[in-house]
């Protein structure tokens, strides 16, 4: 017998699909389904008619709490102990990409490097503050970092001495541009880098008409075989080839393809955060990015399953894992556990507040932190950003980048609805390839 | 007709601190939560593994 039952839209079921294949995200438990047409029409709140047996197949998943499950409560982790430092050794860079939200790594000041007696004061305060923490991360930023070498070295070893006397250990990361790089830096890098992530935007064209040498040259051809050739000497260590895509090529797909082609195997690509008017993405952008996005996940689906994947860092989602609620609701941690130091030991909530007097929290050299800018850090989380409520996203971005949400919205807590929209599609895409790896994985068992 | 692809799985800790923090992985502007790993999960693995 088939009978009529209407369903009211859901806010706790996200429905979407790829293509022909309809999926079912149910927001309070974070399961995943895959359903038919009429399934997903039903849930869309369409005036569909389901049989008794998917009627009570739904009634199961309910009483399983894998559909329409309530959100289970969290609260967010509140601690005071600091976990990572982004290290700003050199506010200089040598090259002058155009879309650099670093002011072509001035950060809208003067270009100077940071000096060993600020990184050891950094590394110091980060010891004293880091509480029963146990792991610390040491991320080296610029500008370039890699014209403060020197620095960054010693650095690494002072960190790694006052760790030890500590019980602490210390990951650290590099961003590079890779015009430096030489063999005695991959040398280093891969003994002591548990990251690198390396700049590169993808097709010659492409990263030539912003990522431009200082005089003005495109820089593509000065740090492609460096790159390449750290790569090969890394090993299984981690790296990320990491480029940004702008309104001049929303066929960015491309861009990870050659990345691919070219023997990169992690990569990541993100879309531009300055306001360059001929580069900076617009609403009118949105529709071309989201297929952008579909076009991407079609190819990577595809050569997964011929055994040729990569990794892209949108693309991955952890369902069954990853992490748990409490930290899926406590945003970012920028300003409460994770802090950026500049040249001169001022510090900022995270990179992308760097050099903005309002955000300055302290100096190293003072031992302390802002209070008041801390704790609206540290209250900061999912549940203050109100627009994010009846987000299906909610508990996998955590309400965003609480630079991002205030550079365009002017509020920590407020999304910015560009993100938001490109964050979704690529949460969808990163929920369609875990499905079409574990069909794959399926077939293959049988 | 529904097939559920993924569920999570059941957590012995939550709120423990011990992941890292947010903002140290590849992109730099675009957080996300959802594809980092819990650090003590993974961590209890390897000790499996190991044995």
């Amino acid at each position: 017998m088939r009978r009529f039952f209407p369903c009211l839209p859901s806010l706790m079921i996200h429905v979407f699909s790829f293509h022909d294949t309809y999926y079912l995200y149910d927001t309070g438990s974070g399961s995943l389904h895959l359903c038919d047409e009429k399934t997903a029409r039903y849930f869309s709140g369409e005036p569909v008619t389901l049989t008794e047996e998917e009627l009570a197949q739904i009634a199961e998943l309910e009483r399983q709490g894998l559909l329409n499950a309530p959100e289970t409560q969290a609260r967010p982790i509140k601690s005071n102990e600091m976990k990572a430092l982004c290290l700003h050794v050199s506010h200089d860079c040598n090259l002058r990409c155009r879309y650099c939200f670093a002011d072509e790594g001035a950060y809208h000041s003067v270009r100077e490097v940071m000096n060993f007696q600020t990184a050891k004061a950094a590394i110091d305060f980060l010891l004293e503050q880091s509480g029963k923490r146990r792991v610390l991360e040491v991320d080296f930023f610029g500008g370039e970092p890699l014209m403060n070498l020197d620095v960054v070295k010693k650095t690494v070893y002072y960190a790694k001495e006052e760790g030890a006397k500590r019980g602490k250990k210390f990951l650290f990361t590099t961003t590079t541009n890779g015009l430096l790089l030489d063999d005695e830096t991959i040398r280093f890098f891969n003994e002591e880098m548990e990251n690198v992530v390396l700049s590169l935007d993808g097709r010659k064209e492409i990263h030539d008409a912003v990522r431009k040498t200082v005089n003005g040259r495109g820089s593509f051809d000065a740090v492609i075989e460096k790159v390449k050739k750290f790569v090969r000497a890394r090993g299984d260590k981690h790296y990320y080839v990491r480029g940004t895509f702008t309104a001049k090529n929303l066929d960015f797909s491309k861009d990870v393809l050659f990345l691919a082609d070219n023997g990169f195997d992690s990569i990541s690509l993100e879309p531009v955060v300055t306001e360059i008017p001929d580069l900076q993405i617009k609403e009118e952008h949105l529709p071309a990015i989201a297929k952008e996005y579909e076009t991407l996940c079609e190819e990577y689906v595809r050569r997964e399953a011929e055994g040729k994947g990569f990794l892209f860092f949108h693309f991955q989602i952890d369902l069954e894992g990853g992490p748990c609620l409490a930290k899926r609701v406590s945003a970012c941690g920028a300003g409460n556990e994770y802090f950026s130091v500049v040249p001169n030991g001022d510090i900022y909530p995270c990179h992308q507040f760097a050099g903005d007097k309002d955000f300055r929290m302290g100096n190293v050299f003072e031992g302390k932190i802002d209070p008041v800018l801390r704790a609206k850090f540290a209250s900061s989380c999912l549940f203050t950003r109100k627009k994010c409520g009846d987000c299906f996203a909610k508990f996998i971005c955590s309400g965003g980048c609480s630079a991002n949400n205030y550079h365009y919205c002017g509020d920590i807590d407020e999304p910015y609805p560009m993100t938001c929209a490109m964050m979704k599609k690529r949460i969808e895409c990163a929920m369609h390839v875990l499905a079409e790896r574990k069909a794959r994985e399926k077939t293959q068992k049988n | 007709m529904i097939k559920t692809i993924a569920k999570p799985a059941e957590k012995k800790t939550t709120g423990c601190g011990e992941c890292r923090s947010t903002c140290q992985s590849a992109c730099k502007t675009s957080c996300t939560v959802g594809n980092q790993s819990c650090e003590r999960v993974t961590r209890e693995q390897k000790i499996e593994e190991r044995k």
